[in-house]
């Protein structure tokens, strides 16, 4: 799991665990976990919430560290303003993530095939075992954030936001490395400009 | 620190500024700070340049946050048609509208300005390579400048029509074409030597033949008055813009003749 500060944020909002999760056997459990705790009333409702109070997002379909980090970033800064367009802002992460304007959770958010996880939570620097939160929810192998290139799906990035045919892609189509620089930018940028597009 | 002040304000206070302009201010700023040194991500990745277009107090409130706002967004559409189209622009890295705030890629490089010798504009670059050599032996310096970066003078102007092409191509007008608003990526950074079109707060799609010309006719203008003996420079851009204009290139160029006569003003008569 990493950490990452954000003094300039209000001190609820300031601290960002991230945790990479591969082999993970159960995201259809933790897929159907979330949505009968949506459900739940009364304060079991509100454990069960609290447990699970993570944005559970789909590995394969995140480019590079700096791709997550700017919808993460994008979805604090709205809470901050009070504009968030979803619920919370775990969700609000899976919301700057997508491109469209549906189906954000389900193409970004657990499925219950999934087997790499990427795990983030929101909060405040004085949060203790965060890891901790995380692992009783999700059985996989905690791995290290560099390990995401490896992971990532390409080819349904692309087709998710529709870049086969953009004259950038076919410049850079003869080198798979220089590909993934120019993919990896035009996602990380889309994300960061979610708010303001179209 | 007030608890009034918004978060993004609140950044700019921890930013340095190195520029400041009519419409904006320009800082260099760090976010994703990791809080264990033990898993360090990419540093490139996290320096950011932040385009604060600040409250103008001439403006009555609500208009000057709705034409801040649609100027953010115009900037950043630009940029994000200009990666998808594979032109060589800065990416974009965090947006907030509402304080007029826009985030993108740091380009560690210097301004096609400074490289041609024309020295650093008022407030910017010199911080790394002390002062801009003036007098008779500018040329010989320019070229090393250049030779740093690994490229003749040609080779250069050849990257700025390739690049000023495919904008056009693809109906991206900048609005203000300049040496300035050109850098030079340096060849150690992870993406590699690239020529980088910036500043596209004056930019917008268009498809005519007009706009195109006028564009290339500011930058032949820029040219002229910031670097002597300009003409073959910007032949040579006009030379590898022809080439990746294709076809279009027979108007184009035919309107750029005739905006060289009249100016960048259409006349209004008639």
């Amino acid at each position: 799991m990493q950490t990452f500060r954000y003094p300039h944020f209000p001190p609820e909002l300031s601290t960002v665990h991230v945790a990479l999760f591969n082999t993970v056997t159960n995201s259809a459990d933790i897929r159907s976990r979330i949505i009968r705790a949506s459900q739940l009333q009364g304060p079991d409702g509100d454990t069960e919430r609290n447990a699970l109070n993570f944005a559970f997002i789909d590995a394969r379909l995140i480019c590079s560290l700096l791709h997550l980090q700017t919808a993460i970033y994008q979805a604090v800064l709205a809470h901050a303003q009070r504009s968030l367009r979803t619920k919370t802002v775990h969700s609000e992460i899976l919301w700057a993530l997508n491109p469209t304007n549906n189906a954000s959770i389900r193409r970004y958010g657990v499925s219950d095939t999934a087997t790499s996880l990427i795990v983030v939570r929101i909060s405040s620097p004085d949060l203790p075992d965060v890891q901790q939160l995380m692992t009783s929810v999700v059985s996989g192998t905690l791995s290290s954030l560099n390990q995401l290139p490896e992971i990532t799906d390409w080819g349904t990035v692309k087709k998710y936001h529709k870049l086969n045919d953009e004259p950038a892609l076919k410049a850079a189509a003869k080198n798979v490395t220089q590909e993934r620089i120019v993919v990896n930018e035009i996602v990380t940028s889309t994300v960061a400009m979610k708010s303001v597009s179209s | 620190m007030s608890e009034t002040k918004s978060a993004s304000l609140r950044l700019l206070e921890a930013s340095e500024k190195i520029s400041q302009g009519a419409e904006a201010k320009i800082y260099r700023t760090q976010l994703h700070d990791p809080v264990s040194l033990s898993e360090s991500t990419t540093d490139g990745d996290r320096v950011l340049l932040l385009k604060h277009r600040f409250h103008k107090q001439y403006r009555h409130p609500s208009l000057d946050a709705s034409l801040t706002k649609s100027r953010i967004a115009g900037e950043a559409r630009a940029l994000i048609k200009c990666l998808r189209s594979g032109v060589n622009v800065p990416g974009i890295r965090m947006v907030d509208a509402t304080e007029g705030i826009l985030g993108i890629e740091w380009i560690d490089g210097k301004s096609v300005r400074f490289l041609l010798g024309g020295g650093a504009e008022d407030d910017e670059e010199v911080i790394e390579d002390g002062d801009v050599p003036e007098g008779e032996d500018d040329e010989a310096e320019d070229e090393d400048l250049l030779k740093e970066y690994g490229v003749s003078e040609d080779a250069l102007m050849n990257m700025i029509g390739t690049e000023i092409a495919k904008m056009h191509q693809a109906d991206t007008i900048h609005g203000d074409l300049t040496t300035s608003n050109m850098m030079l990526r340096h060849p150690s950074s992870p993406k590699g030597l690239q020529l980088v079109l910036i500043d596209f707060g004056l930019a917008y799609m268009s498809t005519l033949v007009e706009d195109k010309a006028v564009d290339l006719y500011v930058l032949e203008r820029a040219f002229s008055s910031t670097h002597p003996a300009s003409e073959p420079l910007f032949a040579g851009v006009l030379k590898a813009y022809e080439k990746g204009v294709g076809k279009n290139w027979t108007a184009i160029s035919r309107r750029l003749e005739d905006v060289r006569l009249r100016g960048r003003k259409r006349s209004m008569v008639g």
